[in-house]
Formats: structure tokens, sequence, C-alpha cells
């Protein structure tokens, strides 16, 4: 995986990509006393799960501290993190949503484009696309700091994509709109976390076991 | 001025060279190239270890299970129709061990998420607890729904049922009931799974014969004597040693009729062979906790063993078993008010049961140690009898407490329900009450009028009072336009007279259910009455966790000891 941004047709997986819609869904926990656990969770437009990949706890060196200083987490959470979930799946995924920003890093190693899922009650504040500097707080929610993010409307879905990867939010409302007639009900992308952050905890007590 | 201070000179602590001119000493050094050394420092990043999970395409999987050729695709739901709302998460049995097993059910999306990708829609929205109850048993090969009567056990199996037979998970279903049920049945499915074709077990025994063994019939309902009586064939192994009737999943509607191990029904129902295991119940001990332990038998043979104290049984069931009361889930349930009408006999009964008892209790005494239980039985029997309807007159002041109520009600256009152990005492009342035109609904009336006779009811305006015995009408039937419930004699266990009560008080009722329990002072009734309070604990011990003691069911020395009696120790199982 080695992929830049904009480059068109490869796949994410080391393996051969199947044809099959899927969402992808990645995201880190912080975990007070292991770490930092990533999963990621590719699903068909129906809902259900294809994949599931999930990180053993990893948690940053004195050295990583040191040198990657104010981006270490963006290192973490979408290089290390991010790229090498990624990197395990079989099929590409038509887009990436995640509900922490700074795995919108991982947009930096992949073609698919990556969407950042804001809460919920952001919706309905300014439904019209715009751009926001992250310097400062926003009714909207976005979390302060970071990179500059260009916000948009998907559904009853409230997104944000990299400014510098602005295209994204075109070719995922494409492809959203495109599997709007599979969908069972309007696709919520924020719920599918919370099955992922169930399943890290039920496969973390597992390997615990 | 003078004042007079004496000078004393300091030596300063400037050296002397302080004062002599300022030299600057400058020196040029060259660094060594050789003493330069780079320090690195390994960031490291070391491999992140992955667990992955793979998990079969659903669509290719369901794609078989969607071209089943005996389910017929339910049709796009009509606006009319509920769509279910919220987001209840199927979770894994605990008996589920592998981890990717217990994924894929925690990364399932919400069961009312799968109910609308398969348009399975209802007719009426269903509650939030109600789709708990099928979260619960879709995913569970063993599991038995023991939530209070009323609160839609039924429609929970159905839908889980309906869900498991479009998943393509489950292909033969086999549902047990009581036989005058089976109507209830098939009519639920009907409402609530419409496009699952039901087919009744029934006629002369080729035609069962073939009923049974027929590939394609994705739910067969048999009653328990039936299966009673097709033992052999459900029993029956082919030549290649694969059982000539199989199912992959068997429901058993009101399951307490199999808690006794030793019977024909629970054998019958044991030898089946299944690969999942329901039980319905809202009463899974009627007893003593033995009554679960011969439930089990049928789930997961030797997973409960009767030496069980009932606060352990109650923790090892804990996942098998799911049980929600009214006041848990129905908090805008009206009320049931619970209204015990103490009597006084009647002279003539009074004499009569007087009589009886002091004859019945001497010849006790006189078989001393031969007397057995079912002499007891005989002399409670008659006891109770004589509470009813005096037998020498005929008089009861019962019937004339329960002429004047139900006038009342007729009176004020409500419907009442009338409660007996016997057909005998019902057939009384029915002739005692002739100018309210009761209807009757017991055993003695053939099961083909039965859903007539509760059709009436419910339509006839003029029809306010049907009178019931436990054993028929105790049990399925959907009486919630009924607000009020009279239990002319007591039944041996809590259970069964809550059951009674309960076809009123359930969903769908539209005001307070009055339930008003006749008792007989200074009479065996009352006496019973305390046994009955105290297999209540015995229940809330196994399935609330509760520290309450209870007795572990009716003893020998409990029921002698009702006529103050003495007799060989040891637990009994009479209680019915």
């Amino acid at each position: 995986m080695s992929s830049k941004m904009g480059e068109t047709g490869s796949h994410i997986g080391g393996n051969e990509p199947k044809s099959i819609a899927g969402l992808g869904f990645l995201t880190v926990l912080e975990h007070p006393e292991h770490g930092l656990f990533g999963g990621y969770l590719l699903l068909n437009p129906a809902g259900r799960p294809l994949e599931f990949h999930c990180t053993a706890p990893i948690r940053p060196n004195r050295a990583q501290e040191i040198l990657y200083g104010p981006t270490l987490q963006s290192f973490l959470y979408g290089d290390q993190i991010g790229r090498t979930l990624l990197e395990k799946s079989k099929i590409e995924p038509l887009f990436i949503c995640t509900d922490k920003q700074p795995v919108l890093a991982v947009r930096e190693h992949i073609s698919q484009p990556v969407a950042l899922v804001l809460p919920s009650d952001n919706d309905g504040v300014d439904p019209a696309d715009k751009t926001l500097r992250i310097d400062a707080a926003h009714p909207g929610g976005l979390p302060p700091g970071g990179p500059r993010l260009k916000t948009f409307q998907l559904g009853r879905n409230h997104l944000a994509v990299l400014e510098r990867s602005a295209e994204d939010q075109r070719a995922i409302s494409e492809r959203f709109t495109r599997l709007a007639d599979s969908f069972a009900e309007p696709f919520d992308l924020a719920e599918p976390f919370t099955r992922i952050r169930e399943a890290i905890e039920e496969a973390q007590q597992g390997v615990l076991k | 001025m003078e004042l007079g201070l004496k000078a004393v000179p300091w030596a300063t602590p400037l050296p002397d060279d302080a004062f002599r001119p300022a030299a600057i000493d400058v020196r040029t050094i060259r660094p060594d190239p050789w003493l330069l050394r780079a320090v690195s420092v390994a960031i490291g990043s070391p491999a992140v270890r992955v667990h992955s999970f793979a998990f079969p395409d659903p669509v290719e999987d369901e794609a078989a299970g969607d071209e089943l050729p005996h389910i017929r695709p339910p049709a796009k739901q009509s606006p009319q129709i509920a769509s279910p709302a919220g987001s209840t998460r199927i979770r894994p049995p605990g008996d589920v061990i592998k981890l990717k097993d217990r994924l894929h059910y925690l990364l399932q999306p919400s069961l009312e998420s799968l109910l609308t990708e398969r348009s399975l829609a209802f007719p009426f929205a269903p509650f939030p607890f109600q789709f708990e109850g099928i979260a619960f048993l879709y995913p569970r090969h063993a599991a038995i729904l023991a939530d209070e009567m009323g609160l839609g056990k039924t429609m929970q199996a159905i839908t889980a049922i309906r869900l498991l037979l479009r998943c393509g998970e489950v292909g033969a279903v086999l549902l047990v009931c009581p036989k005058p049920l089976v109507t209830n049945w098939q009519r639920e499915f009907g409402l609530w799974a419409p496009e699952v074709p039901v087919m009744a077990i029934e006629g002369e025994q080729t035609r069962r014969a073939w009923q049974w063994q027929l590939p394609d019939a994705p739910v067969r309902i048999a009653n328990y004597e039936l299966l009673c009586r097709d033992r052999e064939l459900l029993e029956r192994i082919d030549a290649t040693g694969r059982p000539v009737v199989e199912f992959d999943l068997v429901v058993l509607d009101e399951s307490q009729r199999i808690k006794n191990r030793a019977g024909t029904t629970s054998q019958v129902a044991r030898a089946i062979s299944r690969r999942r295991s329901w039980a319905l119940t809202g009463t899974p001990v009627e007893n003593s906790s033995e009554d679960l332990v011969g439930i089990f038998e049928f789930l997961a043979p030797g997973f409960l063993s009767p030496e069980m104290k009932p606060r352990r049984m109650g923790r090892t069931v804990s996942d098998y078993v799911l049980r929600r009361t009214k006041e848990q889930v129905l908090t805008d349930l009206p009320p049931k008010l619970i209204h015990d009408a103490p009597l006084d006999l009647t002279p003539q009964q009074r004499e009569s049961y007087r009589l009886a008892e002091g004859e019945g209790v001497l010849r006790l005494t006189e078989l001393g140690t031969s007397a057995a239980i079912q002499h007891v039985f005989e002399l409670v029997l008659r006891l109770k009898q004589i509470c009813n309807f005096d037998p020498a007159t005929g008089e009861s002041a019962k019937l004339e407490r329960l002429r004047a109520d139900l006038e009342e009600v007729a009176e004020s256009g409500r419907k009442a329900i009338v409660f007996s152990q016997w057909v005998e005492t019902l057939r009384r009342l029915a002739g005692h009450l002739r100018h309210l035109g009761p209807l009757e609904y017991h055993g003695k009336i053939p099961s083909g009028q039965r859903d007539a006779i509760i059709r009436r009811f419910r339509e006839d305006a003029t029809k306010h009072v049907i009178l019931m015995s436990y054993g028929a009408g105790g049990v399925g039937l959907n009486l919630q336009f009924a607000n009020y419930v009279f239990l002319f004699d007591r039944w041996w266990n809590p259970a069964v007279e809550d059951q009674a009560i309960n076809r009123a008080h359930r969903i769908g009722v539209a005001g307070p259910v009055t339930v008003t329990r006749f008792l007989m002072l200074g009479t065996i009734e009352e006496r019973i009455d305390r046994i009955l309070e105290e297999k209540r604990e015995l229940f809330d011990v196994i399935f609330s966790g509760t520290q309450a003691g209870g007795k572990l069911g009716l003893t020998q020395q409990e029921l002698f000891g009702l006529f103050q009696l003495k007799c060989p120790s040891g637990p009994i199982d009479v209680a019915a």
C-alpha cells in the first residue's frame, strides 16, 4: 500500500480485491491502561459485516513522543493504526469513514476518499457546504486544531473531508447516492462505530482469555 | 555634633589585582573533526499486530433463503404497516465461545435494521421490550422466554422464527402447544408472519405421517397429545441412521407441560431431532425448582440438576432465560387490582363443612401411618367443593356475592370472566346465572366450538359473562376486553391463577382489571392461600435474585398440616 492521494485504480489491501461494494469504518479507541486500539469494519450496503480487523493495543514510545511532537496523534492514528488495518482488508471500500479526526491522516497513504463523521447534533446547523478554520470553536462541533476541513451534508449524515482532499466530497456523495437504493433505511454513518467499539472490547476480552 | 563613635578600619575583600588594568586573553581553539559524533535515536515503529475476521457475504448467503419456494417474500410494505424503529442489538449468547462467532453477532446491524432490510413489517408497532425478546431468541439454540403472561411471547417467538426463516438459518420449525391453542397460533402467524405458510398437524394417522415428513413445510404446529400419539414416528431412525422426522427448531409453548421428566410428553419432546430448542412459558416454576430442571432436560440435558439450590440455579440459567414482568416493562398498562373477598359460609354450608372435615380427619387419624397423600387430597377437594356449594341444599355464599357482582358488571356494559377448577361448578353457576346468559368455555365444550364462543364473547354486546375452567381457559387466550376476573375457587399454585388473570390483564387492555378472589373464612381455602403466598416467594428466589426465603413446594408436612396432622416427611409432587 503506497498509493498516494489522487491516484486511482489501486486498492488498499495487499490482497486481490473483491468486487463487493463495501463501506469502510475506521476508528481508534483510547484505553487508559492498555493504550490505543484500532478497529476497521467493512460493511455491505445493507449494513451487514463483511470484514473486521482490530489491532493489539499500542503505545507510543518516548522517542516517538519527543520527535513527532504535535504530529504524534496523526502518525499513530492515521499511519501506524489506520494504514496497517486497511492493508489487511481484502475488499476495497467505496469510501472510508472515521469518527476520529486524526485518522484522516490515513488519506495520505490511500486512494479511497476518507470522511470524518461529525456528531449528529451537528446536523442542521448549516447544511450548506462551507469551509471552516479549525483554530477556533464552531457551533458545528468540529474539534479544534488539526488540518483544515470541508464539511457537507449527506443524507442524515454530517461529514467533513480534508480541505486538501476536497474532491473526496464529490466522490463520496456520488458513491453514497449510487448505493441509496441498496440501503434498507437511511444509512446512519455514525452507527457502525458503536459496533466497532463493542467488538474491540469483546476481542480484547477474548484475547485476554 | 560629636557622637563619640570609634572609627574601625575594615579590610576590603578586593585583592590588589582588581586594581590592575584589564587584560583580555583571546585564544582560538580549532575543533578536532574526529571528536564530532552523530547520536542516532531509533524512533522505531514496531509492527502493529492485527486480528482479522472475515464473514460470509450475507448477500450471497441469503440469496438462497430468498429463493426458498415455500416462503413468499412479503409484499412491499404499505404505509399503514408499522416499520420498526429503534436500535436493539443482537448480542451473542454466553454459550457462543469462538471469538469470530461472537463478533459476528456484535457486528450485525440493529434488529430493527435487519427486519426493515427484509421488508418484515408489523401490523402493530411492537414495544421495545418485545424487540429485546426477539433479539434474545434469535441467536439462541437453547432459550426460555418466560415473560409474564400478556407481554406477547407469541408475537416475539413468531417474529424470531420469521427472521430465522428469512435469513435461511432455519427451514423447518415445529411448534408444539396445548390443543386449544393450535388455532390461536395459526391466527397469530397469519397476523405477524403472513408470508410464512403454517400447517397444523392433524387428522388420521396416515395423513399425520405424511405431514410430519413433508420436506417443504416451514412451520408446523402440533399439540402435545398428538406428539405422544405419533411417538413411534418421531423417534424412528431410517436405514442411514438419520431420524425420519427432524427440525431445525422446536418451540414448546406452555412448556411447563414437560416439567415432569418421567412423563411421556417430556420423553417424546426430548426425543425429537432438532438443532435449536426454545421454550415459552409464563410459569417456568409452578411448584418447585424441579419444574425448571424438567424444561432444561429438553433445552440442554444435564445442564441443571434437582439438587441445585434455587439461587445457584437462577444464576446458572440466567443467560438462557428471559423473564420480564408487566411492572418492569409496561409502566403504562392499566393496573391490576387484586381484591380478596373473604366470605362466611352459610349456616348450612358451615354445618356440612364441619361434618365433612371431622369425618375426614377422623379417617386420616385412623389410617395412621398408612394415610396417603391421595387421602388428604380427597378430603381437600371435598371441603373445597363444600366451600362452593352446600351438597345438601345447594346454598352458596360465593354464588350470592358473585351474582350481585356480575349483575353490576352487566349493567355497566362490562365483561367478566369467572374461573373455577370444576366443570360441575361452572355448570351449576350457569344455571344460577341464566338471566345473565353466560357463555361456557371448559373441557366439556368441543374444541371445534371454542373459537366461536370466544368470538361471541368479544363481539356480542349482550354477552357479559364467560364461565371458564382453569384448564381450558387458563392459557393462550386474549381476552383483554374483559375488565373483571372472578376466581370462584382457588387453584393449587399461584402461577396457574396468574395465567388465568392475565387472559384479561394484558397488552391492549383498555382499563384497569379488577380481580376478585373468593376466600371462605375459617376453611381450607384460607389455609391454602397462605401456602400459595409461599410459592410466590420461591419464584422470586430463582428469577429475581432476591434473598427472600421460601419453601421449595408443598411438602407432605404442609399438606397434612392443613388438618393439624403429622405424616411421614419428604417432598411430594402433587400440587400440579
